[in-house]
């Protein structure tokens, strides 16, 4: 599948802003299995600075700053990006068991420093007696993990509403975990924190997914939004995506920006600004199927 | 005879010892300094030492060395100790010490670079990841935050002690911002004012080579050879606990002290806000913690630090040092790796051993820890916590750290409790052994890292216990690196400093500056209401003697023009004046001691005060002698009863800060250079000056009062202007309204008139950067030239008309109104021109997506 995806993020400030310092971090990814043809990023006013760099987790970043007063700002992120077929993880054989992969990342050191930083807690993510307590059920030692993992995936989505005003970015997991209820980072931070107190390792993915309109109705304009969902390593399979939000393996209609331990590392936009006022955001993005070509 | 004495009283000191001491050898030999070092102590004798203990309190009190620990909002300020007597090491045995701490350095350096970077240490096994990865101080934002030149660790400083083997042995590591160099200074300086004799025949190895050898290489490596080089030593303010050193650092290597929002980054370089002016940075020497150098990237509400600057370093526009991101080596974990890591990356055995530490991320020392725990000390990996000492523990105590330890193994590492060596130290005026810990400097220079020849050597307060931290009340040593000869003439280093570098570094921070312009103002409001309160007082004596009228009518103008000066209603004029104009010494009292009463004499001291120490690189030693004087006549005020209404306790008080007041103003006319800073002091207090004499004017003649109380009201306003004597020989007439008004607003040559205040002001202002191209007047210029040319242009007869039945002077009201409006006018075009660069910073850490979407 063959996407064409504009993020348009806008503040509106009630006075002045003198000085704006930001990162932004809203450039997919290209893997084995995405392709990321073309990106440009349109920041209005016109930044002072716009400098791209890599990340410790191997993500594109954009730090820009505007220097010129503005009550207004506009970032708009567009990229052309192609999703590649990718064989199915398991392709017939069942992972490794529980029991194993705890036993292979404890033996193998090479593998466990390579993993290490998501296996402990982050900034979003510890957890309590109380996280490890609905972990269990779902990681039986002879379950094998990729299925332990979905297993864990269904359940949230079975018994968590998606609420997006029930909580904000700084809702303690354990909140999320007694009402039940959250949007998409939230459902993810769960995941991850599941998963980690069963002593395997798992990422925070960021990244955007294809929506359709009810049957007959036209796409609306802006009427998509950026996703997040997670990633847990297999061990023989390496990373594996998983969604807890839709319950699905994220496939051809996921599209990848970064990865980090939480939302923290990867937020598609922060800022520091000089002003004393309020401000008020807009975000519209579309992921539009580009067909034919 | 001296000799003999000498025994004595080191034989009484050697009775004391209950633990290896540093005056003797591993065979128990009296090493030779020590015995030096104690003849010239009997020399002096006990008594002697006694006052020369006192003496240096004094020196450090009024210094203004402190060490400032958090608790409250308002800090608490603890004076810094000093002990009389030093810490000795020989040099030859120093040299050895150094080396070994240039070894450590350097092998620090290279972990630095290795996490950061290939990561051999952990991919070679010889590191655990958890040391990485479960370190609070791993910042992944500083992974391409690299300095240029050779090292990475610029600043490092070492605890160390010596332990039973007669060595010294590393207790910890400071690699984020080592702080202690210029407490190791200050002492030094005291000590050989006060005790000079002490240091004879030993040959004292010099501090100020280390100094000079810092400015040249962050001259030279940093600076990129430039010549007008900015460099700016980052504090995070007068409440941070070290803010004594920040300050006293900045002014001893000549850099410009600065706080957080001094600083800006615009078009990829970091600039300061500056009097003249935004003016680009080049080298930031921080004292801001890693994680809030950069609130962009690092800690979201840091207001300590700049937004963007890791940006700016990693494009190379600025250096910081030490980079952010080295507080990562201050891992207690890391200690128990060190040999290991130094065979690794320098293929050497470590030269200074370090006490035994057991991290309890790794099984076998979990289990010996936890069979040991008794007799081990027991910290954090992750610093900023305190160490706990098993044998102190009860047996549950002991169970429950057991259990805490099992749950998170990997937060928790323990070292062996080792018996330090003690040291002559003068306690409850004797002479009794100390445990005694020795932190060492060193910097990292273009030939490799150099030690100073010196430290910071911290005693425990008490007799058997090893603690010395500041924040739990230890004792410093000044620290002795002695020799058997002259030291060797040292190159004057710091002749690489071109003359135009120091000239440069004169510029002003915005906050500085505003800070400067406050004090002038506050200590202006101080002295004018102290010399008004004093006018006033007097009049009331003479009345009372005189035996007038209960309630005489000038008095009560008087105590109004008290009100409208201080701002401090309703007071003598509004409601309740009555019974206040009875009895006006219990409001007068207030106005003076009541320091939360805004508009008193005490909280103007307190702002004065505060403003001050804002700016505490600024002053000169005697200017900061004059400061210590005023603050004891504050916390002299704030222990008063407020309620005490008697006029001669008052006066006494008055009269006393009144002189410190004028010694104030003494120092910083005699001492200060006449640099910007000084010209925005005076600036502020001219300001204040007139609008406290307009003030007075204003509310004493707007309206013709009889002839009688006119006359009181004159005098007292001459009084006010310190002009009474001088009218009486010019005029030698009686008071008139239009002959004082004469002298008090146009006499050129009281510097308590008008006219001359004026002329002074108009002076200053052109003093200080313009700011307007084409040397055209500024907006604060402007403003005050039409405020003076309005007094010069007056017609003093004019202004005394009065109507003739409201008895109101309408054209003096308009007037002083006018002058007023004017000057509040230029201190506001001051503040604009000077000190308001940005908005006020508002970190708001942007929420750009909250909602995910349903789907399928």
């Amino acid at each position: 599948m063959k996407y064409k995806l504009i993020h348009r993020t806008t503040y509106e400030y009630q006075v002045f802003v003198n000085g704006y310092h930001s990162l932004a971090c809203l450039c997919p990814k290209t893997t084995p299995t995405q392709l990321c043809s073309a990106f440009t990023l349109t920041i209005t006013p016109t930044p002072a600075e716009l400098v791209q760099r890599t990340d410790f987790f191997g993500n594109t970043i954009h730090y820009f700053s505007i220097q010129q007063p503005h009550k207004e700002l506009h970032v708009v992120a567009e990229s052309i990006v192609e999703n590649l077929p990718a064989p199915p993880p398991l392709q017939g054989k069942p992972s490794v068991s529980c029991a194993e992969a705890r036993r292979l990342l404890e033996v193998d050191q090479n593998l466990r420093n390579e993993l290490l930083q998501f296996m402990l807690p982050s900034p979003f993510i510890h957890w309590e007696k109380e996280i490890q307590a609905f972990a269990k059920d779902s990681f039986p030692e002879n379950r094998p993990l990729f299925e332990a993992v979905q297993h864990l995936c269904a359940r949230i989505f079975r018994e968590f509403e998606f609420m997006p005003d029930a909580t904000t970015i700084h809702t303690p997991i354990l909140s999320v975990l007694k009402d039940r209820k959250g949007v998409c980072q939230d459902f993810s931070h769960v995941a991850l924190a599941a998963i980690r107190s069963m002593g395997f390792a798992a990422r925070y993915v960021s990244g955007y997914l294809e929506t359709k309109p009810p049957p007959g109705a036209k796409k609306l304009q802006g009427s998509d939004a950026s996703h997040a969902w997670i990633s847990a390593y297999v061990p023989g399979l390496g990373w594996c995506d998983f969604d807890p939000t839709n319950n699905v393996i994220p496939g051809l209609r996921h599209i990848t920006t970064a990865w980090g331990r939480d939302y923290s590392d990867v937020p598609p936009l922060k800022g520091i600004l000089f002003s004393s006022g309020k401000q008020k955001l807009k975000v519209a993005v579309d992921v539009l199927p580009l067909e034919g070509e | 005879m001296i000799q003999k004495n000498s025994v004595g009283l080191l034989q009484a000191y050697r009775r004391e010892l209950y633990s290896y001491d540093e005056v003797v050898d591993r065979k128990g030999e009296l090493k030779p300094h020590w015995n030096v070092l104690f003849s010239a102590l009997e020399k002096l004798g006990l008594r002697e030492l006694g006052v020369r203990n006192q003496e240096i309190v004094g020196r450090l009190q009024e210094n203004g060395v402190t060490y400032s620990v958090y608790e409250g909002s308002d800090g608490l300020n603890r004076p810094w100790q000093l002990d009389p007597i030093p810490f000795l090491i020989h040099q030859t045995e120093w040299k050895e010490i150094s080396r070994g701490l240039q070894q450590r350095a350097e092998l620090m350096d290279l972990i630095l670079k290795d996490l950061y970077g290939p990561q051999t240490l952990i991919r070679d096994k010889v590191l655990p990841p958890d040391l990485v990865y479960r370190n609070t101080g791993f910042l992944r934002a500083c992974h391409d935050v690299k300095l240029s030149g050779q090292h990475q660790l610029i600043k490092y400083a070492v605890d160390m002690a010596r332990g039973p083997d007669g060595r010294m042995w590393v207790l910890d590591n400071r690699t984020q911002v080592p702080s202690g160099s210029g407490y190791a200074l200050e002492n030094r300086t005291v000590m050989s004012k006060i005790l000079p004799d002490l240091a004879e025949s030993l040959f004292v190895r010099r501090l100020s080579p280390f100094f000079n050898t810092t400015q040249s290489t962050i001259a030279k490596v940093f600076g990129k050879g430039k010549d007008d080089l900015t460099i700016v030593y980052l504090t995070p303010g007068p409440n941070n606990e070290t803010y004594f050193e920040h300050a006293y650092l900045a002014s001893y290597l000549g850099y410009i002290l600065a706080q957080g929002d001094d600083l800006l980054v615009r078009d990829g370089y970091v600039w300061l806000k500056s009097i003249e002016g935004l003016r680009k940075v080049d080298v930031i020497i921080r004292r801001v913690d890693d994680d809030w150098c950069d609130p962009l990237e690092l800690r979201v509400e840091s207001k300590l630090g700049v937004p963007g600057l890791l940006q700016a370093m990693r494009s190379g526009k600025v250096a910081v040092i030490n980079p952010p991101g080295s507080g990562i080596l201050e891992n207690n974990a890391l200690m128990a790796f060190m040999h290991a890591a130094c065979r690794h990356l320098l293929r050497q055995d470590l030269l200074l051993p370090s006490v035994a530490t057991w991290w309890c991320g790794q099984e076998r020392e979990q289990n010996y820890v936890l069979q040991n725990l008794h007799k081990l000390i027991i910290k954090k990996a992750n610093r900023a916590s305190r160490s706990i000492y098993g044998k102190s523990l009860s047996k549950d105590q002991l169970e429950q750290l057991k259990r805490e330890i099992q749950a998170n193994p990997a937060d928790f590492v323990a070292q062996e409790e080792v018996s330090f060596s003690t040291t002559p130290s003068y306690v409850n005026s004797r002479i009794e052994p100390r445990f005694a810990a020795l932190r060492a400097f060193v910097i990292g220079t273009e030939n490799g890292y150099q030690v100073l020849s010196g430290g910071l050597t911290r005693s425990s307060p008490e007799r058997d216990r090893f603690t010395f931290s500041n924040q739990y009340g230890g004792i410093s040593k000044d620290t002795w690196i002695v020799g058997d000869e002259v030291e060797p003439a040292q190159e004057t280093l710091s002749v690489t400093l071109s003359t135009s570098q120091g000239r440069k570094q004169s510029s002003l921070p915005s906050r500085s500056a505003d800070n400067l312009f406050w004090v002038g103002r506050y200590g202006e409001r101080v002295l004018s209401t102290i010399t008004y309160i004093q006018v006033l007082l007097n009049s009331l004596s003479v009345n009372q003697n005189y035996g007038g009228p209960e309630q005489a009518e000038h008095l009560t103008l008087m105590l109004r023009s008290l009100t409208h000066l201080t701002l401090t209603y309703p007071g003598f004029v509004d409601e309740g004046e009555e019974e206040r104009l009875q009895h006006p010494l219990l409001e007068i009292s207030d106005l003076v001691f009541n320091v939360n009463r805004m508009g008193s004499i005490g909280s103007s001291v307190d702002s004065f005060l505060r403003a001050i120490k804002s700016v505490r690189d600024q002053w000169t030693p005697e200017v900061g002698r004059a400061i210590d004087l005023i603050e004891g006549s504050l916390a002299k005020f704030r222990s008063m009863d407020q309620h005490v209404a008697e006029q001669r306790i008052v006066q006494k008080n008055l009269d006393k800060l009144y002189t410190r007041m004028f010694t104030f103003y003494g120092a910083v006319s005699e001492t200060m250079a006449r640099d910007n800073a000084f010209y925005l002091l005076e600036c502020g207090k001219l300001m204040e000056r007139i609008l406290s004499r307009v003030s007075v004017i204003r509310s004493g003649f707007v309206f013709r009062n009889s002839d009688f109380v006119e006359n009181e009201l004159l005098e007292a306003l001459l009084n006010y202007h310190h002009l009474l004597g001088r009218f009486r020989t010019s005029y030698r007439s009686q008071l008139s309204l239009v002959a004082v008004l004469d002298m008090v607003l146009l006499d050129k040559h009281s510097p308590y008139s008008l006219t001359y205040q004026f002329d002074l002001l108009i002076e200053y202002l052109h003093k200080l950067p313009s700011l307007i191209s084409g040397e055209r007047l500024n907006p604060a210029q402007k403003t005050i030239l039409e405020a003076a040319t309005k007094i010069q242009l007056v017609d003093v007869t004019q202004l005394c008309q009065y109507d003739a039945e409201t008895l109101y002077r309408a054209e003096l009201d308009t007037l002083m109104a006018d002058i007023t409006t004017l000057v509040l006018s230029a201190s506001e075009n001051i503040t604009n021109l000077y000190f308001n660069h940005v908005a006020i910073q508002h970190s708001l850490f942007v929420e750009a997506n909250l909602t995910g979407k349903d789907e399928i």
